[in-house]
């Protein structure tokens, strides 16, 4: 019997024991850490940097790396904003100026991703300079067109998206739901087929694998990684929007640092650097322990200068557990 | 040469699982001796090479260094002996100086300072009696192949060694550094060092070496002196008279020309090949590794640009297209290294055998599992692979069932041209026969199969025809009826070259006297 526990234990994600001990710990030390309210609202609040993980994951599985995430994430919220509120003077509903504002968004997104992916699969450049020279430019774009502030927006259509349904919704149970967690949802869905259902998706892991062999199977790896780098931007700017419509805001700084969490989640989600291992189901924790303690540290009340350091120290000793993990794994086979 | 033994081994035997590389083998070089070591690809050069310089431990069989019994098998311990070895591979640092990599870990020191100006002045003086002239401060990369070669020497030389073992050092190098090479080699016999040099050109043995052993499959078959042998004894001991190897082959007419090559050219590893293939049977490609065999490979398959020439497919001609052009267009490589370029080794056999034809089996972009596992299941029967399921990694396949994976993703594309690069390579016996049964059948049901092999007995038993490629060009093209491993091995290592040179100057000399 021992020995089916032992299975048992190993075939757990690492993740979800860092993620189950973090909350016993938290709750431990402040009941008030295990309500629904606060579940819920750890929900509405990694939202966002799920769907971001979702791309870094992709990309990361091919064998790149893109820190240009953070800076999509901020420059389409800008630009998603800025779309919308000229619209909105020029006398557009708030229906359509939502509409014109978010392909804005997806767009610039789109832009971005086109332009890493080109240097990375065309320019042959390493996918860490390239993406490195999109974080600056994206990230300065940004600034100049927000004027370096932050651009708030009233409209109400636009603020749903990131909002707790009960906000604008009378029903049951609704203040437990909010829409950033379907479109996060959503998004898991959708880049779920893409990943494990179509050819495109097939192509990421054999790249990831083993891209000289891919090639050598007759794969168009040149497009294919340029698409990758492209999904990811795109996943960034739907992250953007989201987070504009949350804060009701487009901050020009917000993605700062963003996509480290990112690339963080995907690897304590299992993601591994090398081989194509790993996958977008381990992202999900990933994120959670991230998420977990954020914002546990704070119910706890530690000093927010503090945090960085612990939420640093928590996420090594998370990784360094996923690699003991997995090596325990590998040696049952 | 005086007669003091720097290597004595006796009886040396080396086993890896499935292969007697080395078989009771026995080896001397004398001081002051040029000592050739000759064989096919696989013969146990390289092997009895990695056991004099304490890469492997032979599990038979002693071995003295200038009569010093070897008791510990480890490189460090061989250099300390005095043995250097210079693999085709510089073991250089491309961006350090002429000096610091002559030095490297032995840094000659002041005050626990690297002291330069004694590490420069040594090195120049070492780089001296080697007659090169190069400044000690520039960088290995900015040096020539063969002014790198010379600094492997110099390294060699600064630890006192007394035996150098060089692996196939001409193989790179032009004709005049070729020669300056030689009269290094003989400065050094000079001064009483011996020198084992590994090769397969017939050619350098008229010019180089006091002594040659042959070796053939793992085993020992004769030590001669230089001036003794002739080329023709030479390729004899090489290829011996071993039993032919059973192929089981249908022969048929040949059918319509499915592929030509048109004087292809890639820099220096493809010089103007034209060849063609036509459907239904087997083109052997034969030459030594380093031919240009893979490179031409790689060059009709697309994944390796060419400067000039053309691939006609069915009847096309098509330039530089890209390997995933070339799969849709019906061809297929299955290449020699499995691990790093046949397989994703990660991925389950059933993502393994469709990677290539997702878009042929799921035209409407959506890959069904239950799909993917059934057409997979049909080519694992198909093709008897062993695996307990479709979902098993293929990394937990053996050596052939892995080749037959690769089979499979290509049989799955509906190629009709199938390019395999040493197809049997490290299998074992039965999947080997297998796999040679698959190659039968494919061209009996029309395919075309080009089949590149260092095994002789291979290429014979199985090809209707075979090009033997030399330095970058195809040198002979000779039909099944008259293969025979002797004209196989002359072409490919040179020796109708050698003979001819021979018969040149015997006419001049004819002429003079007359």
């Amino acid at each position: 019997m021992r020995t089916n526990g032992a299975a048992l234990l190993l075939r757990v994600p690492s993740a979800a024991w860092v993620i189950l001990l973090m909350m016993t710990v938290f709750t431990a030390i402040n009941s008030r850490y295990l309500t629904l309210d606060n579940l819920v609202n750890i929900v509405l609040q990694n939202a966002v940097l799920l769907i971001l993980s979702l791309g870094a994951t992709l990309v990361i599985l091919s064998e790149g790396i893109d820190l240009s995430l953070g800076s999509v994430l901020t420059l389409s919220g800008v630009t998603c904003v800025l779309a919308m509120k000229s619209l909105m003077a020029s006398g557009a509903s708030n229906g359509l100026a939502m509409a014109a504002g978010v392909l804005v968004g997806l767009l610039t997104g789109t832009l971005m991703g086109l332009v890493t992916g080109a240097l990375v699969s065309l320019g042959n450049m390493p996918s860490f300079i390239a993406s490195l020279g999109m974080m600056g430019v994206g990230g300065a774009l940004a600034l100049v067109l927000a004027d370096s502030t932050a651009i708030y927006i009233d409209n109400p259509v636009f603020s749903f998206i990131g909002e707790r349904l009960d906000k604008s919704i009378d029903g049951p149970l609704l203040q437990y739901l909010s829409m950033p967690a379907f479109i996060a949802a959503a998004v898991f869905g959708v880049v779920w087929v893409i990943l494990y259902h179509t050819p495109f998706g097939r192509y990421i892991i054999a790249i990831g694998g083993n891209e000289s062999g891919a090639r050598l199977s007759g794969i168009n790896t040149v497009s294919a990684k340029w698409m990758i780098y492209v999904a990811a931007a795109v996943l960034a700017s739907i992250s953007g929007i989201t987070l504009a419509a949350r804060l009701e805001a487009a901050d020009s700084i917000v993605g700062v640092g963003w996509e480290f969490d990112a690339i963080a989640a995907s690897i304590l989600g299992g993601t591994s650097f090398a081989k194509g291992k790993g996958g977008i189901g381990g992202t999900v924790l990933g994120v959670l322990v991230i998420g977990v303690t954020r914002n546990g540290l704070n119910v706890i009340g530690v000093p927010s200068l503090w945090q960085p350091a612990l939420t640093g120290t928590i996420i090594i000793l998370a990784i360094v557990f996923e690699i003991i993990h997995s090596r325990w794994k590998e040696g049952r086979r | 040469m005086d007669d003091r033994i720097l290597i004595d081994a006796r009886g040396i035997t080396k086993t890896f699982p499935g292969v007697r590389a080395l078989d009771n083998v026995d080896f001397e070089l004398r001081a002051g001796e040029t000592h050739i070591l000759l064989g096919e690809n696989g013969a146990g050069k390289s092997t009895l090479m990695k056991v004099l310089s304490g890469a492997y431990a032979p599990d038979e069989g002693d071995v003295r260094i200038d009569g010093q019994p070897v008791e510990t098998f480890d490189p460090r311990v061989a250099q300390r002996m005095g043995v250097s070895i210079i693999y085709q591979e510089f073991n250089l640092i491309p961006y350090m100086d002429v000096a610091q990599n002559i030095f490297l870990g032995r840094f000659p020191k002041k005050y626990g300072l690297i002291d330069h100006k004694k590490m420069h002045a040594d090195a120049a003086a070492l780089l001296h009696n080697l007659n090169m002239h190069v400044d000690t401060h520039t960088l290995i990369a900015d040096l020539s192949t063969a002014q790198q070669q010379m600094v492997e020497v110099a390294k060699a030389l600064s630890i006192k060694s007394k035996i150098l073992i060089m692996d196939e050092p001409t193989s790179s190098l032009s004709e005049r550094e070729t020669e300056q090479l030689f009269a290094t080699i003989h400065q050094l016999n000079a001064q009483g060092i011996g020198i084992v040099y590994i090769s397969h050109r017939l050619q350098e043995l008229q010019e180089v070496g006091h002594r040659v052993t042959v070796l053939r499959d793992g085993q020992f078959i004769g030590r001669k002196a230089n001036r003794e042998v002739t080329v023709d004894e030479l390729v004899g001991m090489m290829v011996g008279h071993s039993v032919h190897d059973m192929f089981e082959r249908d022969f048929q007419p040949q059918g319509a020309e499915c592929l030509r090559v048109e004087n292809l050219s890639n820099g220096k590893r493809l010089r103007g090949v034209s060849m063609c293939l036509h459907r239904g049977e087997i083109v052997g490609l034969a030459g030594l590794v380093g031919s240009g065999r893979t490179d031409l490979a790689r060059a009709i398959f697309g994944v390796d640009a060419y400067d000039s020439g053309q691939v006609v497919l069915f009847g096309e001609a098509v330039r530089n297209l890209d390997a995933s052009d070339m799969v849709a267009r019906g061809i297929s490589l299955l290449p020699e290294d499995r691990k790093n370029h046949g397989l994703a080794m990660i991925l389950p056999v059933a993502e393994n055998i469709v990677v290539s034809s997702l878009d042929r089996l799921f035209p409407r972009g959506y890959v069904s599992r239950d799909r993917e596992s059934a057409v997979a299941l049909q080519y694992v029967e198909q093709l008897r692979i062993a695996t307990p399921s479709t979902s098993r990694l293929a990394q937990y396949l053996s050596g052939g069932n892995q080749q037959k994976v690769v089979l499979a993703k290509w049989l799955c594309t509906k190629a009709k041209i199938f390019i395999f690069d040493e197809p049997t390579r490290g299998i074992d016996v039965g999947a080997k026969a297998e796999i040679h049964a698959f190659m039968n059948q494919l061209v009996k049901e029309g395919a075309a199969v080009l089949m590149i092999s260092s095994e002789l007995p291979e290429v014979i038993g199985m090809s209707d025809r075979i090009y033997v490629m030399r330095e970058g060009r195809i040198v002979a093209e000779i039909p099944h009826a008259e293969a025979t491993q002797e004209r196989i091995i002359e072409y490919a290592m040179g020796a109708d070259e050698v003979r001819q040179n021979r018969i040149q100057a015997e006419t001049t000399r004819g002429k003079g006297e007359s």
